[in-house]
C-alpha cells in the first residue's frame, strides 16, 4: 500500500461504509467464498470493506446458520499434527512418493517460531517478512535455501486492504518450483473424496496460489515458478494415514483472479451509493454493536443483493437476504433451477398472475406466459379442482 | 426421586437451550453464568441417578516416577531433540510411561522457573531446543544436560533428529505392541525401511536404512548446529542458553521495514 | 425440476403450504419398515456416534458410542446394530415363492423384503460409509471384530446401492420420497431439512425448523452447537448415561418425523407399477440372501471397468422404465410430458371400431380414435403411441389437425374380426396417449438383472479382500 487516502477515493470510501467497526481480516476461506457468488453486489461491498458480516448478521437478527464443531476442530488439528510430525516425516514420505524429491531435500523452516511473543499485529509482519525472505532465497536459488516452509504468512491486496493469510500449510519448493501443500481432514475413500469438500479445498488452495505468486512477482522472480498443481493431503479411508494427491487449480485460479479484479472496481459499485451510507456497526467500549437495528438494516437494503440458496453455505448473512427477498416475494428463493425455468419472471406474483390469466405478459413474457397457462391448466385438470 | 429427576431434566434442558442461545448471540459472560448452573444441575442428576457422585475415568495406576522424570528417561531413549509426542509415544512403548500430554504443556515454563529461582539446583532441566534465530522452538523437547550443539536445531536437525531416534527405537526390544506400532510408523517414513509389507519390520534394517540417510544430512547439519552453538555460547546468558532467547529485538533489527 | 414442479413450488410459496406434484405413490411402503437414524462424530469421515431405529414407532432402539473416538466401542456399537439389522433382514428370506422363467431354472423370491427408510441423502451417504468401514472386516486375525460386523457391512452397502437405483424402494430417504410427492414454497436445498419439509406439507413453514434446538438435524450431521455445549462435555464426565440422553434429545424428534413421513406418503394410494418394481426389489433381495449364504466375497471397494459399464446401462434402464411408469401411473406426472408435447389428453369424438388392414388371412383389425384435445401436440404422423388406459395396446399417430388427433390402434387388438367389447374407447371416454413407451411391464419372468449376484457372472474378476482390508483402521 502507499501514499495517503484521499477524499472519495474508492479506499476512503470503503472505510466509511465499515465505518468505526474494526476490519474483520480476510482468511482464505473468506477470500475463496468471494467467487461463490460474483453478481452480488452487497456482499462484493461488504467485503471490499472488510465488514464484519457475521457480527453484522448477528446484530440484524439473522445470525449466520454456520457453526464448527469442537470434535471436528480437534480432529482437524490432529491430522495436522500427525502430518507435520518429527519434521514432516509423513509429508516427506509422500512427497518423495509423489513428487520424487530427492532425499537429500529436508530442510524444514518453522515460520511460525517467528513473531510467537509478539501481538498479533506485529507478528503477523515480523512473520510475513520472515517468509518474504525465506522464499527469496529459495527463489535465488542459494544453497542453504530450505525446502519445506511451515505456517508461511502470505499476503493479499483485497480492494485496497492488506489481508495477511495463515495458511495451515507447508509451501514447499523442488528445484525453484513452489507447490503449495494444503492440509485437510476429509477422508479420501477408495480414491474419492466429498465432492463439496475437495472443491472448497481447491478454492483455498487457489487462494495460497495466488498469495505465494504475488509475493514472487514483488520480488522480482516469475510468478508462474509458483506451481498451480497443488498437493492435498488428506487422511486414507478410515485410517489417519494421510495420503497426498495432486490437484490442479487452474480453474479456481481463474475465477479468483476475476473476482479480485472487481473487487478494485468497487468504485463503480459505490458510485450509486448515497454519500452517506454506511455499514458502521458504531461498537461499544465494550465492541458490542450500538446502532439502531433498523438503521442498519435500511443501511444495507440500500445496496442490492443477489440472493440464492446457495448463499446458505456461504455467506453470513444469508438469513437477512433471504428474508428480504421473502418480503420481495422473489422467485430466486426457490433456487437457480425454477429461476431458469421462469424464465426471467422475477416475481412469484407476477408468474403465478400469467399462470392463471390475470396478468397480461409484457413483451417477451409471451412464450413463457404460453408456457404457465398450460401448466397451471393441467394442474388443475390433474388435481380436479376448480 | 424421580420427580425430582423430571424437574432436574427440564431444568438441564432449559439451560442448555440458555447457553446455546448465549453462545449464538456472543454473549460470553451470560453463557459462562449458565453453563456453571448446566453442570452444578447435571451433577445433582448424576448424583440422584447414580445415588452416589459421578465415577472418576479409571484412575491409572499412580505412577512411581513422576511426569518430569518419565520426559527425562524419554528422551534419554531417544538421544535427540524430539517433540512431546513422540516422547510420549516412546515412554508408553519401552518405560512404562502414564504421561498425558496435557501434562506436557506447563513443563518447559515450570522448568525455567525452577532454573531462575534457584540456578542449576537440579541435576538435568527439560528445556526448549533453540531455533537458528536462537529462540525457543515451537514444541521441541531437549535436555540441559546435552551439549548445545544436540540442543540448537538447523533446517535439517528435524530430520537428522527423527532418524536418530528411529535408531534408537529400532535398537530397543519389540516386546511391547505399542513399541512395534511405533517402529512401524517411523519405518513407514525412511527409504528402505520396510519391505512393503504390513507386517512388523526387521529393526536391523530400520537402522540401516535410518543410517543411510542420515549419512546425506549429516556433514551440513553438523556443520549447521556447530555455527549455531557458537553463536549460543557467545550471545546468551545461562537461562536463554537453556531455554532460548526472547528474539523479538532480533528479528526487528533484522527485518525493519 | 419440471415448470409444472416449479409452478407447484411457486403455488405452494403463494398459499404458504405445500402443493402434490403426484396423484399417487410410486414407492412401495412395507408393512414393518426399519427406520433409522444414524449420527455420525463430527469431523469423521465414518465414526458412528449413535443410532435410533427399530420397526416399531413407540419401541425405537438407541444405540450409542459412549466415547466416539474408542474403536473397540465403534465396533461394539457395529455388532449391537447387526444385532438388531441382521434379525430383521433375515426374517424376510424363510418364506419364498417359487417363479419359473424362461429358458432358465427356476429361482425363489421371498414374499417379502425388508426396507430400510434414512432420513435424507446423508443418511444413505453415511450408510455406504459403514458398510464400507465394516464389511472387510474379519473375525479372525490381527484385529478380529465380532463375526457379525462384516455381514452387517455387507447388508448395508447393499441397501446403500439399492438406494441409488431408480424405482427400488428397498431404501428410501425420507426427505427424496416426500420431495417425489409434494412440492414445498422453498428451494430443492432447504428441503434437505426433514422437519422444514415436514412442516411446509402439513401446516405450512414454520421458522423453528430451522431452529436446531427446537428441531435437532435429522443426521448424520449434529448441531455444533449441540456438540460444544452438550456432547462434549457429557463425553468427558465419562458418564455413559449422560452421553446416552444427549443423544436421545437429538434422535427422538427426527424418529418422530420420519414415522410422520411415512403416515404422509401412506395417505396416498399406491401408483399401479409399484408392485412390479417390488417384485423386482423382492427378487433382488432374495438374490443377495442367497448370496451371502453361499458364502460369496462382500463387494468389491470399487467396480472394474467393465462391470461399472454393466451398473451404468442397468441403472439407465431401470431409470428409463420408471419414468415411463411413473407417467402411466399418475396423470400429474403424464402431465409434464403432455406440457412438452410428448404427450396429448382429450375426450374421444369418433371411432371406427372395425376398420382394418389388408385382405383374406392377413386382414388386421386396426381401429381409428380421434381425440379432440388441448394440449399442443408436437408428435409427427407415424409416431408409436402407448396409451395408459389400455397398457397392452400400441398405436400409431395417424394425423393431428387444430386440436383433433386421429390414432390408428395397431397392437393388442386379437385375432377376432371385430374389436373385443372394452378394446376400443368410447366416444365421450377420456383417454391420454403418448410417445412414451417402452418396457413398463418389465419381464416378470426375469430376475432384474441388478439382482444377478457377482458370484453369478458379475464383476469379471472377483474380489478378494486381503490383509490390508481387514487391518485397515478405523479411527
Amino acid at each position: 500500500m502507499s501514499g495517503l487516502k484521499r477524499e472519495g477515493d474508492p479506499a476512503h470510501r470503503l472505510d466509511a461504509l465499515r465505518g468505526t467497526t474494526p476490519p474483520r481480516p480476510h482468511d482464505a476461506r473468506a477470500i475463496a467464498a468471494l467467487a461463490a457468488n460474483p453478481g452480488c453486489a452487497r456482499r462484493a461491498l461488504m467485503d471490499g470493506a472488510g465488514l464484519d458480516k457475521d457480527a453484522a448478521a448477528r446484530h440484524l437478527g439473522f445470525p449466520a446458520p454456520f457453526g464448527q464443531s469442537p470434535f471436528a476442530i480437534t480432529r482437524g488439528n490432529a491430522f495436522e499434527a500427525l502430518v507435520k510430525a518429527d519434521g514432516c516425516a509423513e509429508l516427506l514420505r509422500m512427497l518423495r512418493e509423489l513428487l520424487r524429491l530427492p532425499v537429500a531435500e529436508v530442510a524444514y523452516h518453522d515460520v511460525e517460531n517467528v513473531g510467537e511473543n509478539a501481538d498479533a499485529r506485529s507478528g503477523a509482519h515480523l512473520r510475513h517478512a520472515h517468509t518474504r525472505s525465506l522464499i527469496d532465497r529459495a527463489a535465488r536459488g542459494e544453497d542453504d535455501a530450505g525446502t519445506l516452509y511451515d505456517h508461511p504468512l502470505l499476503a493479499l491486496t483485497i480492494a485496497g486492504h492488506t489481508a495477511f493469510l495463515e495458511p495451515d500449510v507447508v509451501a514447499f519448493q523442488l528445484g525453484g518450483r513452489f507447490h503449495i501443500v494444503e492440509i485437510k481432514s476429509f477422508a479420501v475413500i477408495d480414491g474419492q473424496a466429498e465432492p463439496s469438500a475437495a472443491a472448497a479445498a481447491a478454492r483455498q488452495a487457489a487462494v495460497y496460489v495466488l498469495a505465494l505468486r504475488t509475493l514472487l512477482e514483488e520480488l522480482g522472480h516469475d510468478p508462474l515458478r509458483v506451481s498451480h498443481d497443488v498437493v492435498l493431503v488428506c487422511p486414507e479411508n478410515f485410517a489417519n494415514r494421510p495420503v497426498a494427491t495432486l490437484v490442479d487449480v487452474r480453474r479456481q485460479l481463474a475465477v479468483l483472479r476475476r473476482q479480485l479484479a472487481r473487487m478494485t472496481t468497487l468504485d463503480r459499485l459505490m458510485a450509486g451509493l448515497p454519500e452517506d451510507l454506511t455499514f458502521d456497526l458504531r461498537p461499544g467500549e465494550d465492541g458490542r454493536p450500538t446502532r439502531p437495528v433498523a438503521e442498519l438494516a435500511d443501511a444495507v437494503r440500500r445496496t442490492t443483493a443477489r440472493y440464492a440458496p446457495d448463499c446458505l453455505s456461504t455467506c453470513d448473512l444469508c438469513f437477512f437476504c433471504r428474508d428480504e427477498a421473502r418480503q420481495e416475494g422473489a422467485s430466486d428463493l426457490l433456487g437457480r433451477q425454477v429461476r431458469d425455468e421462469l424464465g426471467g419472471v422475477a416475481s412469484v406474483a407476477e408468474a403465478l398472475g400469467l399462470a392463471d390469466g390475470s396478468r397480461d405478459p409484457a413483451e417477451g413474457q409471451e412464450e413463457i406466459a404460453r408456457l404457465l397457462r398450460n401448466a397451471e391448466r393441467l394442474r388443475r385438470e390433474c388435481l380436479g379442482s376448480v | 426421586m424421580s420427580d425430582r429427576l423430571d424437574e432436574l431434566e427440564r431444568r438441564i434442558d432449559e439451560l442448555r437451550a440458555g447457553v446455546r442461545r448465549a453462545m449464538r448471540a456472543r454473549d460470553g459472560g451470560a453463557a459462562r453464568g449458565l453453563r456453571a448452573e448446566l453442570r452444578a444441575a447435571e451433577r445433582a442428576w448424576d448424583a440422584l441417578v447414580g445415588g452416589e457422585q459421578p465415577e472418576e475415568p479409571p484412575a491409572r495406576t499412580a505412577p512411581l516416577v513422576t511426569v518430569r522424570e518419565q520426559v527425562h528417561q524419554g528422551l534419554r531413549l531417544l538421544g535427540a531433540t524430539a517433540q512431546p509426542r513422540l516422547v510420549v509415544a516412546v515412554s508408553e512403548a519401552f518405560l512404562g510411561g502414564t504421561i498425558r500430554s496435557a501434562q506436557l504443556t506447563s513443563l518447559r515454563r515450570d522448568e525455567e522457573r525452577s532454573f531462575r529461582s534457584a540456578p542449576y539446583g537440579r541435576p538435568y532441566y527439560l528445556c526448549a531446543a533453540l531455533t537458528d534465530r536462537l529462540s525457543p522452538a515451537r514444541g521441541l523437547l531437549t535436555l540441559s544436560a546435552w551439549p548445545l550443539e544436540r540442543r540448537v536445531v538447523g533446517p535439517l536437525s528435524p530430520r537428522v533428529d527423527f532418524l536418530t531416534c528411529a535408531i534408537a527405537v529400532a535398537g530397543r526390544e519389540q516386546g511391547d505392541p505399542r513399541a512395534a506400532r511405533l517402529l512401524l510408523r517411523m519405518a513407514r517414513n525412511i527409504p528402505g525401511a520396510t519391505d512393503g509389507s504390513l507386517g512388523p519390520p526387521d529393526p536391523d534394517r530400520v537402522i540401516a536404512a535410518a543410517r543411510a540417510e542420515l549419512a546425506v544430512h549429516a556433514p551440513r547439519d553438523t556443520r549447521d548446529r556447530a555455527e549455531l552453538a557458537r553463536r549460543a555460547a557467545r550471545q546468551l546468558d545461562d537461562v536463554a542458553r537453556l531455554f532460548g532467547a526472547a528474539t523479538l529485538s532480533t528479528i526487528k533489527k533484522e527485518y525493519a521495514t | 425440476m419440471s415448470l409444472l414442479t416449479s409452478l407447484a413450488r411457486l403455488r405452494a410459496l403463494d398459499e404458504g403450504i405445500a402443493q402434490p406434484v403426484a396423484t399417487v405413490r410410486h414407492c412401495h411402503l412395507s408393512a414393518r419398515p426399519m427406520v433409522f437414524v444414524p449420527l455420525r462424530l463430527s469431523g469423521e469421515a465414518a465414526a458412528p456416534l449413535a443410532a435410533m431405529l427399530g420397526d416399531d414407532r413407540d419401541r425405537p432402539r438407541l444405540l450409542v458410542v459412549p466415547q466416539p473416538r474408542n474403536r473397540d466401542l465403534r465396533f461394539a456399537w457395529a455388532a449391537e446394530l447387526a444385532g438388531v439389522l441382521l434379525p430383521y433382514v433375515e426374517s424376510f428370506t424363510a418364506d419364498t415363492e417359487t417363479v419359473e422363467r424362461r429358458g432358465g431354472d427356476p429361482y425363489e423370491r421371498a414374499l417379502d423384503a425388508p426396507q430400510l427408510v434414512v432420513p435424507n441423502t446423508g443418511g444413505v451417504a453415511f450408510t455406504r460409509l459403514l458398510g464400507r468401514s465394516t464389511r472387510f472386516r474379519r473375525a479372525d486375525g490381527p484385529y478380529p471384530v465380532p463375526e457379525s460386523v462384516p455381514l452387517l457391512g455387507r447388508w448395508l452397502t447393499y441397501f446403500a446401492e439399492r438406494a441409488a437405483y431408480p424405482g427400488s424402494s428397498l431404501t428410501l430417504a425420507a426427505t427424496e420420497e416426500l420431495g417425489r410427492h409434494w412440492a414445498s414454497g422453498q428451494s430443492g436445498l432447504e428441503d434437505g431439512n426433514l422437519a422444514s419439509l415436514v412442516a411446509w406439507i402439513t401446516e405450512g413453514p414454520r421458522e423453528e425448523a430451522e431452529d436446531p434446538l427446537v428441531w435437532p438435524p435429522a443426521g448424520p450431521a449434529t448441531d455444533p452447537g449441540f456438540d460444544a455445549e452438550v456432547l462434549a462435555p457429557a463425553i468427558d464426565s465419562g458418564s455413559a448415561e449422560r452421553v446416552t440422553e444427549a443423544l436421545r434429545t437429538q434422535l427422538a424428534p427426527t424418529w418422530r418425523l420420519m414415522w410422520q413421513a411415512l403416515d404422509l406418503l401412506a395417505g396416498l394410494e399406491p401408483g399401479a407399477s409399484v408392485a412390479q418394481r417390488w417384485e423386482q426389489d423382492r427378487a433382488s433381495f432374495s438374490a443377495m440372501a442367497e448370496s451371502v449364504a453361499e458364502g460369496g466375497p462382500p463387494q468389491p471397494r470399487r467396480d472394474g471397468a467393465v462391470a461399472a459399464a454393466a451398473r451404468l446401462a442397468r441403472m439407465e434402464r431401470a431409470q428409463a422404465a420408471y419414468e415411463v411408469q411413473r407417467a402411466y401411473d399418475d396423470p400429474l406426472v403424464m402431465a409434464e410430458y403432455r406440457l412438452t408435447g410428448e404427450a396429448f389428453a382429450g375426450e374421444v369424438v369418433e371411432t371406427v371400431p372395425d376398420n382394418a388392414e389388408g385382405e383374406g388371412r392377413s386382414r388386421k383389425l386396426r381401429p381409428l380414435v380421434v381425440i379432440k384435445t388441448d394440449d399442443p401436440v408436437l408428435l409427427p404422423p407415424g409416431t408409436a403411441l402407448g396409451t395408459p388406459e389400455r397398457r397392452a395396446q400400441g398405436g400409431e399417430l395417424v394425423e393431428a389437425h387444430e386440436g383433433l388427433v386421429t390414432v390408428k390402434i395397431t397392437k393388442g387388438m386379437g385375432r377376432g374380426k371385430t374389436a373385443a367389447p372394452g378394446t376400443v374407447p368410447d366416444v365421450g371416454e377420456r383417454v391420454c396417449y403418448t410417445s412414451l413407451t417402452g418396457d413398463f411391464q418389465g419381464s416378470p419372468g426375469l430376475p432384474d438383472a441388478e439382482a444377478t449376484p457377482w458370484t453369478h457372472g458379475g464383476p469379471p474378476q472377483q474380489y478378494v479382500p486381503d490383509d490390508e482390508d481387514a487391518q485397515e483402521e478405523w479411527s
